[in-house]
């Protein structure tokens, strides 16, 4: 009796979750549920899952999911009980359920699928996507404006439904909503005249109840008599039920759900968490008799105007969208950050995964290679056979499969690099050795008149940074990555001429020279200035070696510690020279290493 | 370019490298700055010797008009060694036993060895053998300033105190407390 007129069926081959509403979430799930209908057993549900979301709770039976599941929303929910169970007797859990609140046996099918069609706001024309529960489903989502009664008929159900509420409710709760609500469509009848006017769904400005649109805003108000005269006719098919005590005995106002594989005391917990929670109640939306009922077996969906304090309307409600909008991203990203976390844990079992695959081709294509130098001439077997027909695929495929890992950053270290891969990376960076020498010193098959300048142009020696720059300016797309650049350069001799070679000093500073700038050559070309001039400063070298002068300071510091030069510091002057940074050091030849004591004895 | 020698107005012959500019700048290059502290060391122990002096500060290298000044300076080349120089010059020295630092505890001022302690011994020996001063009881004013002047005029104190607490060890010698001071008698050797 309690789970007829209580519960919807539904089709359980949908999974739970699509049967959800937009606003809704799933709470917990347990298998091994029977469900006893008041004191006794209900035959046709003994074996099933059980489900609780914020709004219902969903019964899916395991063998028959379309006929013998059915939903039952936690409104009628009135008060619960927890049997742990004894011996042979499976933990309980009981939901007593409220009179009041029973779907009316007589129901229609007529409207059901209305709340589901997205509708479009009069107020602020937002339109409204479907999918959310009853209740939040009623209101403008953007505006908080609630949805015009258009059909009379759900109005009249609806506010037959408040009504049959209000009349069980402790007199405490309804005094608190009566004067909260709207004195429109959810005041009975016969209070209709004595109410202190309509309000206005926009501005909620109480309206003279015989105005048909908004005294403020003239907003259409909602047309309180046709909603009246509907409820009268529509207020039969509940009423019966609404008597304290009516048909219904007390003790079949109960349904047992039986947890014959445990699992019943965190459902259990979450169950009153959800019952304490009254999402379905809309969020504080509003206050619906029904919301909680699944949209396949209820007549319309469509209420009558909510408590107007209670539902946020206007700018703030607007506010607090966006804030809910935002707050939803938020939680979206995070889930995203979450997978990607996991996906790096997964990062290794992947590159391990690719480590075995590169092991299997070397493998088969070692066999291959052996086996293949046998075939003509000798017996094969069949194996024998098959591998050699592969081969001539084979180091194709493996050609590519290896550079896929390699383009994935999954390359295996320890594993070796194929030959393939190889030839084209070597192929690849002499290309790049080649174009870069083109770059530095001209290309050479230019008009013999108008000799090209390269980046080196003249000077014999440029730092890497200038050449890396200059290098991808000319390419203008598909840019050198610096790493693969360092890797042409040792390639770079071979095709330039004079060779063009890198050197590294000892500050980190990179360059690219001519062979009039090797170190050796350099060293002879400034011991040879100071013969000559006996002493010169880092500037005169610079100057005369036509280089920038912290280029020749480099160099110069290189000849020092060869300790072919020694330096004359300014500081150590008796006169003038000064004390610190202004003054320059002088270079001269090293005369202390044969220096032969020629003073007194 | 042509370095040549110099010989000072005290007489003392200056080596060539001292009018090279780069001789009074400490040079990074660890080699070539071996080579140069040889040269300097060298060049005061010969000096000191040339002038009989005994104590080099780091102070002579800073200000002008010291005993030093005819090595640590050279007018000629407007060059004078940087006193953090000469501070590294003493370390090696001392590092290599030709000074030490006097008094002790402090890197100022050092007590060169132009002669090593065992070698003013024999000569503190012979000296006082040649005088006929055996077996008398000599204060240490009257080594260090004798009314003839011998080799160890102007001897300081402390180097004094060495070179006859080696004569000791051999029993050549044997300090005595005197009424103002301190005293030391000499023995056949």
């Amino acid at each position: 009796m309690a789970l007829r007129r209580y519960t919807a069926s539904i089709d359980g081959t949908i999974p739970v979750p699509a049967l959800l509403y937009d606003d809704e979430e799933l709470l917990a799930s347990q298998d091994g549920v029977g469900i006893y209908d008041g004191l006794q057993k209900a035959p046709d549900f003994q074996t099933g899952s059980v489900h609780v979301s914020t709004h219902r709770l969903f019964f899916v039976h395991s063998q028959n999911p379309t006929s013998h599941s059915f939903t039952m929303g936690l409104l009628h929910v009135v008060r619960t009980n927890y049997y742990a169970g004894l011996f042979k007797s499976a933990p309980k859990v009981s939901l007593f359920l409220d009179a009041d609140t029973a779907l009316p046996l007589t129901t229609t099918s007529g409207q059901r699928t209305e709340i589901f069609e997205s509708w479009e706001c009069e107020v602020c024309s937002h339109r409204n996507p479907p999918g959310l529960s009853p209740a939040a489903a009623r209101i403008c989502a953007l505006c908080g404006v609630p949805r015009s009664a258009s059909a009379g008929s759900a109005t009249s159900e609806a506010s037959s439904q408040i009504q049959s509420l209000f009349s069980s409710l402790p007199e405490s709760s309804h005094t608190s909503l009566s004067s909260s609500s709207s004195p429109g469509p959810p005041s009975p009848p016969s209070t209709n005249d004595d109410s202190d006017g309509i309000a206005c769904p926009a501005c909620t400005f109480l309206n003279h109840p015989s105005l048909r649109v908004c005294e403020i805003c003239t907003t259409p108000l909602p047309n309180v008599e046709h909603a009246g005269s509907m409820r009268a006719k529509s207020a039969p098919s509940t009423r019966p039920v609404s008597p304290v005590g009516g048909s219904i005995d007390p003790a079949n106002l109960l349904i047992k759900l039986s947890f014959r594989k445990g699992g019943d005391k965190p459902f259990y917990n979450l169950l009153r968490r959800a019952l304490r929670s009254q999402a379905w109640e809309g969020k504080r939306i509003g206050h619906s008799a029904r919301s909680g009922t699944s949209s396949f077996a209820i007549t319309s969906p469509n209420y009558g105007p909510t408590p107007v304090a209670m539902r946020p309307s206007g700018i703030d409600g607007i506010m607090r969208n966006v804030e809910a909008s935002a707050h939803v991203t938020q939680t979206d990203l995070n889930d995203a950050l979450k997978d990607l976390e996991g996906l790096m844990m997964k990062a290794k079992d992947l590159v391990h995964l690719a480590g075995e695959l590169n092991e299997k081709l070397t493998a088969s294509s070692t066999t291959t290679t052996t086996s293949s130098p046998s075939t003509p001439g000798t017996q094969l077997s069949s194996l024998f056979s098959t591998t050699t027909l592969v081969p001539s695929t084979e180091p194709e495929e493996a050609k590519f499969i290896r550079s896929s890992l390699a383009q994935l950053g999954l390359q295996m270290s320890n594993a070796p690099v194929t030959l393939d891969m190889i030839r084209d990376e070597r192929r690849w960076i002499e290309e790049l050795a080649r174009e870069l020498a083109r770059v530095l010193q001209g290309s050479p098959d230019d008009i013999p008149g108008q000799k090209s300048v390269g980046v080196m142009k003249e000077r014999g020696i440029v730092g890497l940074d200038e050449v890396w720059g200059g290098w991808n300016r000319a390419r203008g797309v598909a840019l050198i990555p610096p790493s693969t650049f360092l890797q042409v350069l040792p390639h770079l001799p071979a095709y330039t001429s004079p060779p063009i070679r890198s050197r590294v000093f000892k500050s980190g500073l990179s360059v690219l020279h001519m062979p009039p700038y090797t170190h050796a050559s350099f060293t002879a070309r400034i011991v040879g200035y100071l013969t000559m001039s006996g002493m010169m400063t880092t500037s005169q070298i610079a100057h005369e070696e036509n280089i920038t002068i912290g280029l020749a300071d480099e160099m110069v510091a290189a000849i020092e510690a060869d300790g072919v030069i020694c330096r004359d510091d300014e500081r150590s002057a008796i006169k003038g020279g000064g004390s610190g940074t202004a003054s320059e050091v002088r270079w001269s030849r090293n005369l202390f290493l044969e220096y032969i004591w020629d003073g007194q004895l | 370019m042509a370095l040549s020698t110099h010989t000072t107005p005290s007489g003392f012959l200056l080596p060539s490298i001292h009018s090279a500019p780069p001789f009074f700048t400490e040079q990074p290059n660890q080699n070539t700055q071996a080579h140069l502290t040889e040269q300097w060391i060298r060049l005061i122990l010969t000096y000191a010797r040339h002038k009989r002096l005994f104590v080099l500060r780091v102070d002579d290298a800073e200000v002008p008009g010291g005993d030093w000044d005819e090595i640590l300076r050279n007018e000629r080349i407007n060059r004078r060694i940087p006193p953090s120089y000469l501070s590294s010059l003493m370390a090696s020295m001392i590092a290599k036993n030709l000074a030490v630092y006097e008094p002790s505890k402090q890197t100022r001022a050092v007590l060169l060895y132009w002669r090593l302690p065992e070698e003013w011994a024999d000569v503190l020996h012979s000296w006082a053998t040649a005088t006929g001063q055996l077996n008398t009881i000599l204060t240490f004013y009257e080594i260090s300033d004798p009314p003839i002047p011998s080799p160890l005029s102007g001897i300081p104190i402390p180097l004094l105190r060495r070179a006859i607490t080696i004569l000791s060890r051999s029993n050549r010698a044997q300090i005595i407390g005197v009424a103002d001071g301190e005293g030391v008698r000499f023995f056949i050797g």
